[in-house]
C-alpha cells in the first residue's frame, strides 16, 4: 500500500541575525495509512519543524531549502498558497501543545467546530449543530449539547485538548500532525488523550504523525517511530523493534539515560556534551563528537541508512563495519 | 531513634482569593490541608502529584515563604513558624531551594561568578580572592569549569544553567536543598547529568533532599521513600522500590499506570482516571479522591481516611485499607 505521506530529504534553514540555522539536514520517512508515526528526539532536533513544513507554517525566516513532501500524488511544496489552504485544516490537520492558544477565546467550542463543518463539509444549520454535537462526544467530552456553548476558558487543559481534537476531525483529515498534545498536561490526564487517540485510530483508521520527546509515549501510542538528531533521522523502523533492538548508539544512549524503576543505586547512562547549535557546519555525522563508538570515518562522511531488516533503519557507520555482528 | 530533620505536622494553607472584577471570588482555596511528613537527614524523600495538589506550596511553606494558616514545621528539631524574622533568615542559610527553570530564576544580569557569590555575599564577609576560590570551586563541584564565571545565563544551556542554580544553592553549605521539578525543563540526556550529579551531591556532603516533581520515574531513581499528594494531602508514604512494587491507594496505582514506559515488554493493565483533579477552593466532601476513584465506596463520599500504617514504613489514607486493619 503506498504511504498516505512521503518526505524525501527535506531541508529547512532558518536567517538569524548571527548566521543561517540548517535546523534540518535532509530528513527521509513515510507515513503508511491508519499508522501512528513518533517523530522524538531533544528539543532543537528538528521534530517541530518538521511538522510546520508539511503544514507549510514555517516562520517568514524559514526556508525550506530542498526536499519533496508528497501527499496523495501531490508535492505539498509545489502548491499555491490557495491550493495549499485547501489542505490545511481539511485533509491535513495540526494539533498543538498548548490548546488554549490555538482555540480562539472569543467563540463557543460549538461555534468553533460548527464554523469547520460549514466550510469543509457544506454541512447545513441544524446537520453541523448534530454534527459537532457527535465529534464532543466521541472525544469523550461530558455532556456534549451543554459543551456547545461554552469558551475555551472555562474548559480544563484535557478538555481543551480534547475539543480541539473535536475540532481537528470536523474536517476529516486524511493526516493529523500532533505536536507534543500532552506535554502540557497532567500524567492521568495524559494517559486519557492518549487512550483516546488509540481509540480514533480504531475506529476512523486516522494517520498520525505524532512529535514527542517521550519515548515512554511513543512505546504506548504509536506503531512506527523515527529518531531525530540535529535535523537528521538516526534511525527509524517498527517501534517494538527499535525500543527492544535500538542500533544507533544515539538512540540506545537516549534509552539508557531514562531512569527506570530498579535503575535507583546507579549512576544513569549519560550522552556526554551538548546537541550541536545548528550553526557550525557539520561534517560526517552529526552525533560523532558525543559518541562512545567514534571512528575516524564517522567525522569524515555522513553515514547513510544501513537496511537492519526491512522495517529498521539506521544510519551509522557501525553497520557497515564486517565485524560489527 | 534520630529526630528527622524535617517534620512538617497537619499543615494547612489556605490562600484568599479575592473577589474579581464581577464580584466572583472570594473563596479560600484549601492547597495544603493537613498536610504530614518527615525527611531524615541524609535521606530524599520524593514528593509526587499533579498540577494543583499544592506540592510547590508545601515548598515554600517549609522555607516559610509563605506563612501557613495552621499546622507546625520542625527544623531540626527548631519550631519554624515561631520564629522571628530575623532567626528565620539566618535558618534559610540551611536550607536552600532551586526551581525547575533556571533562567527565571538566575538575575540575567549578573555573571557565573556574581550568581554563586550573591548568597556568600548576603550571609558572609570575605576577602575577594577567597570569594573567588571559593567560587570557583563551587563551579568545580557541579561540574563546571572557571570559564563559567564570566557567563551569563543567556550564554548558557538549560543543564549548564541548573548547574549555576546548584552551585549557587550549595554556596552556604546547607543541610537541606529542596529541589522542585528541577530536572522538568531539561532533554533526557542532560536530565540524566543532572539526576547524576545530585546523587553524588548527596552522598559527598550528606545532603537531605526534599524532591518535589510530577515525574514518577525520575523520583523513584533519586528517592529513598516517597509520598505521593493529592488535594493537599499525602495519600500515600513508602520506600521507593515498595512503591512501584506494592502501591496501595488506588490514585498511587492510577498515576503508576499512567507514566508511560518505554519499554515495549512492559504491556500492562492501564487505569485510565474519569475527570480531572476537582478544585481546591471546592474540595470534595469524605475522600478528596472519591471524586475519580475507580474503588470507590458509599463511606468515601461521606467520611475523610484517615493516614494508617499498612506495613513497616508504609502509610496510606484509603478507607479500603481501613475496613480490614
Amino acid at each position: 500500500m503506498t504511504p498516505i505521506l512521503t518526505i524525501e530529504n527535506l531541508q529547512v534553514e532558518f536567517s538569524t541575525p548571527f548566521g543561517a540555522v540548517h535546523a534540518i539536514r535532509g530528513i527521509d520517512f513515510s507515513l503508511a495509512r491508519g499508522d501512528i508515526l513518533g517523530l522524538v528526539g531533544e528539543t532543537g532536533c528538528g521534530k517541530s519543524v518538521t511538522g510546520r513544513s508539511i503544514m507549510r507554517l514555517l516562520d517568514e525566516n524559514a526556508k525550506v531549502s530542498a526536499g519533496r513532501i508528497l501527499f496523495d500524488g501531490m508535492d505539498l511544496l509545489q502548491l499555491t498558497d490557495t491550493e495549499m489552504r485547501r489542505i490545511r485544516g481539511n485533509r491535513i490537520a495540526m494539533i498543538f501543545q498548548d490548546p488554549a492558544t490555538s482555540l480562539n477565546p472569543l467563540f463557543t467550542i460549538g461555534e468553533q467546530i460548527k464554523d469547520v463543518l460549514r466550510a469543509h463539509r457544506g454541512s447545513g444549520r441544524g446537520g453541523a449543530k448534530a454534527l459537532a454535537i457527535e465529534l464532543l462526544a466521541d472525544v469523550g467530552l461530558p455532556d456534549p449539547a451543554q459543551m456547545m456553548s461554552v469558551y475555551p476558558h472555562q474548559l480544563s487543559g484535557g478538555q481543551q485538548q480534547r475539543a480541539m481534537i473535536a475540532l481537528s476531525l470536523a474536517a476529516e483529515p486524511d493526516v493529523i500532525i500532533a505536536d507534543e498534545p500532552t506535554t502540557a498536561l497532567d500524567v492521568t490526564i495524559q494517559a486519557q488523550i492518549l487512550d483516546l487517540l488509540r481509540r480514533l485510530q480504531r475506529e476512523r483508521s486516522i494517520s498520525v504523525i505524532f512529535i514527542t520527546h517521550d519515548l515512554g509515549i511513543v512505546a504506548e501510542t504509536c506503531q512506527q517511530v523515527v529518531v531525530l538528531y540535529a535535523g537528521r533521522v538516526a534511525e527509524k523502523g517498527a517501534v517494538e523493534t527499535i525500543l527492544a533492538r535500538p542500533q544507533h548508539p544515539y538512540t540506545r544512549g537516549l534509552l539508557a539515560a531514562l531512569p527506570r524503576p530498579g535503575s535507583r543505586g546507579n549512576d544513569l547512562r549519560v550522552i556526554r556534551g551538548n546537541v550541536p547549535s545548528g550553526f557550525e557546519r557539520i561534517v560526517g555525522c552529526a552525533f560523532a563528537p558525543r559518541c562512545d563508538y567514534v571512528m575516524d570515518i564517522c567525522r569524515a562522511q555522513n553515514p547513510a541508512f544501513s537496511v537492519i531488516d526491512s522495517t529498521h533503519h539506521s544510519a551509522c557507520h557501525l553497520h557497515e563495519m564486517p565485524a560489527n555482528g | 531513634m534520630v529526630e528527622p530533620l524535617i517534620k512538617v505536622q497537619d499543615l494547612s494553607m489556605q490562600f484568599l482569593r479575592k473577589a474579581g472584577l464581577f464580584g466572583r471570588g472570594g473563596q479560600r482555596v484549601r492547597a495544603l490541608n493537613g498536610l504530614s511528613l518527615h525527611v531524615r537527614a541524609g535521606e530524599t524523600l520524593g514528593v509526587v502529584g499533579e498540577s494543583g495538589c499544592g506540592k510547590s506550596t508545601l515548598a515554600r511553606c517549609v522555607l516559610r515563604l509563605l506563612q501557613p494558616t495552621a499546622g507546625s514545621i520542625r527544623f531540626d528539631d527548631v519550631d519554624l513558624l515561631a520564629l522571628n524574622d530575623e532567626d528565620m533568615r539566618r535558618m534559610r542559610r540551611r536550607m536552600q531551594l532551586v526551581l525547575q527553570n533556571p533562567f527565571s530564576s538566575l538575575n540575567p544580569r549578573m555573571n557565573g561568578f556574581e550568581l554563586v557569590a550573591e548568597p556568600l555575599r548576603a550571609h558572609r564577609s570575605m576577602p575577594r580572592k577567597e570569594m573567588r576560590d571559593l567560587v570557583v570551586d563551587l563551579l568545580t563541584e557541579v561540574g563546571l569549569s572557571a570559564e563559567f564565571l564570566s557567563r551569563h545565563p543567556h550564554q548558557l544551556s538549560g543543564g549548564q544553567a541548573q548547574r549555576i542554580a546548584l552551585a549557587r544553592a550549595l554556596a552556604l553549605n546547607p543541610d537541606l536543598i529542596i529541589l522542585d521539578e528541577p530536572t522538568s525543563a531539561l532533554d533526557v540526556s542532560v536530565q540524566a547529568q543532572i539526576i547524576n550529579l545530585l546523587v553524588r551531591l548527596q552522598r559527598q556532603r550528606g545532603l537531605t533532599y526534599l524532591f518535589i516533581t510530577h515525574d514518577l520515574s525520575v523520583v523513584q531513581h533519586i528517592s529513598d521513600r516517597i509520598a505521593v499528594m493529592y488535594l493537599g494531602k499525602i495519600v500515600e508514604e513508602t520506600s521507593s522500590e515498595d512503591i512501584f512494587a506494592n502501591p496501595r491507594h488506588p490514585y498511587t496505582q492510577a498515576l503508576l499506570s499512567s507514566t508511560p514506559s518505554p519499554d515495549p515488554a512492559a504491556k500492562r493493565q492501564r487505569i485510565i482516571l474519569p475527570g480531572t483533579v476537582p478544585s481546591a477552593a471546592n474540595p470534595p466532601p469524605g475522600c478528596a479522591f472519591h471524586t475519580r476513584c475507580p474503588q470507590v465506596m458509599e463511606m468515601c463520599r461521606a467520611r475523610i481516611p484517615h493516614s494508617r500504617l499498612i506495613a513497616e514504613g508504609h502509610r496510606v489514607s484509603c478507607h479500603l485499607y481501613e475496613a480490614s486493619a
